[in-house]
């Protein structure tokens, strides 16, 4: 049995056990090994996945649960309006061992699209649930706050 | 503005990369200067991890592979009378299930000596002791296997203290006692001074258990590969795995490669452990002929890899009562849980280090590593510095508060200086540069005002009460003398036809950007683009053995093996280059990405040099080699040339305590280091900040629970690290005198960054609270019980 899903901007019939884990069938039936495995029970946030906008631990989460749903990944951010984001943590040099990085990402564009001027403070909130133990969370917190600022540029520019 | 902020103001892309395009032969050469190296390009690897491209261990896709998992049991001390698998084999799905016998070489990992089994066969002596391997289908098999394997076994009296099982009474771990290691140093005459001293400070203190927890668990695939062994993993030190897989598998070196995937952390966890997941797949595939990948899950890696040693340090401070030191006085017992592993080698540097960046001429200081049945002690960034750092800072402030005297006016007076004997009779060449860095921490953080405000605020006797601390430290940089062996590191540079570079370096990226330092490196020796120069997978068959990614070294060993080659290929190039722009060889010049004859850019560019010199048959490849002098030092008194150079540093922290949950919460902190010359820019910074965070964890949260060898914590749902709501403030200043013998002057920062950072906070505590605090971590717990036991003294009493 296929769960239909939009995966990263395309519609999809993945062909995953539905009471599995979503991490595995991302991971092993989608091919998307951005998304990683830390902890393995919702702890880390390194495999953050966006459902519907909302960041879950995909290890938490079922295959099922995301039928009909949007599920969004990094890989889908490579081209498209978030990629100012990518670039930010990599330019701010938000990126050391990399293994939390997916999920960060994920984690901070959830909440750039719910708020378009977050204080320093809603950043660390919304990556408190990703944990780092590279970089001491400064540039990441940096690399957020100047997306957030991109985003508002183009924003501005647009309209 | 913080040191931070300007540094990235001043170089936000790479200036290399801009000097890519070839400029009009007008323009004159740039300064002699660096042109990429001290700014910060964007990381060789940065673009692949943040888009999910870079393919980790988990990631990679093997034919026929199958899943490998070790067995443990539920003892962690005891004699083995029968290990039965016939259930386990039968469970559909296992391809393999092997014990001790089945080790096709020597059943043995330990590292420095051979006292750890790959599979137990006799004695159990640890919780995270194998007795059997599976491989398997799939996980599930795995596991519903090991749940299958019968280990019956006689228990044998635990040993869970390490001066405990010191003591005669002990039970023995090994056959030849549980003093596991000594080392020693012994300077002036400390009885003599002991008995002189007006000031006699005596405190013990104690220091839990750190889990690395990187976020990346332990990987490794082992593949069999024409009669040898091909590995790749989550590692730190490809060259220790290979050494651990042949002696296990009994085949050579040559027979064994291994190639680094990108690695998701290490913080010294990933030194010498993965030896043991990767010979356990290497013994699996060479008994299936099959691919095998172990994963750890998380709970899986806390209780089976190494930790930071838990230590109890008996410390005894001589002074005058001008505040000059005059005796020091430790004993350091080591916790090495239940094998030696790199314990030694960690006592080595706490031993060397007791003395801080300090004069103290009369010096005896006993390092005891303990055989204990607690988790296993492991290499941990600071390699047992942390814990002497904590314990000396922590007396240098109860000095400071017997004499009313100021903590960093009474640590100016006491600085080594040039010229100055260190507690290892070293006489310093370099100038130690402890007190510039004292100064400028005390000053960026306008320490006197700080504390002032703190006391002034505590004087009302709030619920919640400030502190400022702080902590100094000296770091003998690179291997100790008992290793210097070790240190040689090569490097292999190849220019291709195109003018593209690959670089092979011994040491491995762990996300310190590594390879982005030596990228710089090879661009600046080169002269050519930044963007030019990539970065190749640390390969056991690409490069000589160049020793461990430890020690802060990888900058300064392999950044110089690089800078050889690069050189090497430059002689090369050059006389090409004279002959094709018809000048002598001494006028030209490669820098920038151009070519420069007699001090104007040459109509020839990078790539025509390059082409040129390919159609000439020059070779253009080079494996570049550097090793620093030999060091002098004697084992048996401590005294001599532990280090071949010295980094120093200091950090002021700024806490509150709420006393009434005695939760510790770090305000701000200033980080002033001398790092040489800072060749990656953002990297230096990055790892200053992750050393802080890290240290904070470690002095205020971070708690492994331990009892009877068991870690009763082993998730991150019980084990706390700091989480973005948990960072201070961090303003951070970089001290840059050239180190002679750096590439392009730099020193190492990784594990300096850290090592001050749980002293600095714990004196910041103390000065909130009014009294000494002798053990890490400063939980809530311990801290409110502190409090309550300074104001009610009486109640508190036994």
């Amino acid at each position: 049995m296929a769960i239909d899903l939009i995966l990263n901007g395309k519609a999809v019939a993945l062909d995953a056990p539905p009471a599995g884990r979503l991490i595995d069938a991302l991971r092993d039936h989608a091919g998307l090994t951005s998304v990683k495995e830390g902890c393995g029970e919702g702890e880390c946030g390194s495999c953050t996945v966006l459902v519907d906008g909302e960041p879950v631990c995909s290890c938490l989460t079922l295959a099922g649960q995301v039928a009909g749903a949007k599920v969004e990944t990094v890989e889908g951010l490579a081209r498209g309006p978030d990629r100012p984001l990518v670039d930010a943590v990599v330019e701010a040099a938000g990126v050391q061992c990399g293994y939390c990085t997916p999920g960060v990402i994920l984690a901070a564009k959830a909440l750039l699209d719910a708020h378009e001027t977050p204080t320093r403070n809603d950043i660390k909130t919304a990556l408190s649930g990703n944990l780092c133990r590279c970089t001491g969370y400064h540039r990441l917190i940096d690399a957020v706050d100047k997306a957030a600022t991109a985003r508002r540029r183009l924003a501005g520019d647009a309209g | 503005m913080t040191a931070d902020r300007s540094r990235r103001r001043a170089a936000k892309r790479p200036p290399a990369a801009r000097r890519a395009t070839p400029r009009r032969k007008t323009h004159s050469r740039p300064d002699p200067l660096p042109t990429v190296v001290g700014k910060s390009p964007r990381r060789v690897d940065a673009g692949a991890k943040a888009s999910g491209t870079a393919r980790y261990t988990a990631d990679l896709s093997f034919a026929n592979l199958l899943v490998g998992y070790p067995v443990t049991s539920r003892f962690t001390h005891a004699r083995i009378r029968r290990i039965d698998v016939s259930a386990a084999r039968r469970v559909p799905g296992v391809v393999a299930v092997l014990t001790a016998e089945d080790v096709p070489g020597q059943n043995q990992i330990g590292v420095v000596i051979a006292d750890q089994p790959l599979l137990a066969h006799d004695l159990i002596r640890s919780a995270a002791d194998r007795v059997a391997l599976i491989a398997a289908l799939t996980r599930e098999a795995a596991l519903a296997a090991a749940r299958l394997v019968v280990v019956e076994a006689e228990p044998l009296p635990l040993v869970c203290d390490p001066v405990a099982a010191l003591e005669p009474s002990a039970p023995l771990l090994h056959p030849r006692g549980n003093l596991a290691a000594k080392m020693v140093i012994r300077t002036g005459d400390y009885a003599k001074a002991r008995a002189k001293a007006p000031i006699v400070l005596e405190q013990t203190f104690t220091t839990g258990h750190q889990e690395h927890a990187y976020l990346e668990p332990n990987a490794v695939v082992a593949v069999p590969d024409a009669g040898g062994m091909f590995l790749t993993g989550s590692m730190q030190c490809p060259f220790y795995v290979q050494k651990g897989v042949a002696r296990v598998l009994g085949l050579s070196h040559a027979q064994i490669r291994v190639v680094q995937a990108p690695t998701g952390g290490g913080f010294g966890g990933k030194e010498d452990y993965p030896s043991e997941p990767a010979a356990c797949a290497a013994v699996l595939a060479h008994h299936t002929g099959r691919p095998v990948r172990i994963l750890y899950n998380r709970s899986e890696d806390i209780a089976w890899s190494s930790k930071r040693h838990r230590t109890v340090i008996k410390h005894t401070l001589l002074a005058d009562r001008d505040g000059k030191l005059v005796g020091l006085k430790a004993t350091i017992y080591v916790d090495a849980g239940a094998y030696l592993g790199l314990s030694s080698v960690v006592a080595e540097r706490a031993n060397a280090s007791a003395g801080g960046p300090y004069r103290i001429p009369n010096v005896e200081v006993d390092t005891l590593t303990a055989y204990t049945n607690n988790p296993f002690g492991g290499a941990y960034r600071g390699f047992g510095q942390p814990q002497v750092t904590f314990a000396l800072e922590s007396q240098l402030d109860a000095l400071a508060r017997e004499l009313g005297a100021d903590p960093i006016e009474l640590r100016l007076k006491n600085f080594l200086r040039q010229g100055s004997r260190t507690v290892t009779d070293e006489v310093l060449r370099q100038p130690p540069l402890a007190a510039r860095t004292a100064v400028e921490a005390r000053d960026r953080s306008r320490w006197a005002a700080k504390r002032r405000a703190a006391e002034t605020h505590n004087a009302a006797d709030p619920d919640r009460r400030h502190g400022v601390g702080v902590a100094s430290m000296l770091y003998g940089c690179c291997l100790h003398a008992g290793g210097q062996h070790l240190e040689g590191s090569a490097a292999l540079v190849q220019i291709h036809p195109d003018a593209s570079v690959s670089i092979a370096i011994g040491a491995s990226e762990i996300g310190q950007g590594a390879y982005t330092a030596m990228a710089m490196l090879a661009a600046e020796a080169l002269g050519f683009a930044y963007d030019q120069i990539h970065v190749v997978p640390t390969d056991t068959a690409l490069v000589p053995d160049s020793g461990p990614t430890v020690a802060s070294r990888t900058t300064i060993m392999s950044g110089n093996a690089v800078l050889d080659a690069a050189r090497t290929l430059g002689a090369r190039l050059r006389p090409v280059a004279a002959e094709l722009c018809g000048v002598a060889e001494s006028d030209v010049v490669l820098q920038a990405g151009a070519v420069w004859a007699r001090g104007k850019q040459a109509a020839l560019s990078i790539a025509e040099l390059v082409t040129a010199a390919y159609l000439r048959k020059v070779n253009l490849a080079h494996t570049g080699w550097y090793a620093p002098p030999k060091k002098l030092w004697d084992k048996a008194t401590g005294r001599g040339q532990p280090y071949s150079l010295y980094c120093y540093g200091t950090l002021v922290a700024e806490v509150s305590v709420d006393t009434i949950t005695g939760l510790v919460t770090v305000q701000r902190v200033t980080a002033v280091h001398d790092v040489g010359k800072a060749i990656y820019g953002d990297g230096v910074i990055g790892q200053i900040h992750g050393g802080i965070v890290q240290g904070l964890g470690y002095a205020t949260m971070e708690r492994l629970a331990v009892a009877d060898g068991k870690i009763l914590n082993p998730t991150f749902t019980d084990y706390l690290i700091p989480t973005a709501l948990d960072v201070p403030e961090i303003d951070i200043g970089l001290i840059e005198e050239p180190y002679e013998r750096g590439p392009y002057g730099a020193k190492g920062i990784g594990e300096p960054a850290l090592i001050p950072v749980a002293a600095a906070i714990a004196n910041a505590v103390s000065h909130a609270l009014g009294f000494p605090l002798q053990d890490l971590p400063l939980s809530p717990e311990r801290v409110k019980l502190g409090w309550e036991a300074h104001r009610s003294p009486a109640a508190a009493a036994p």
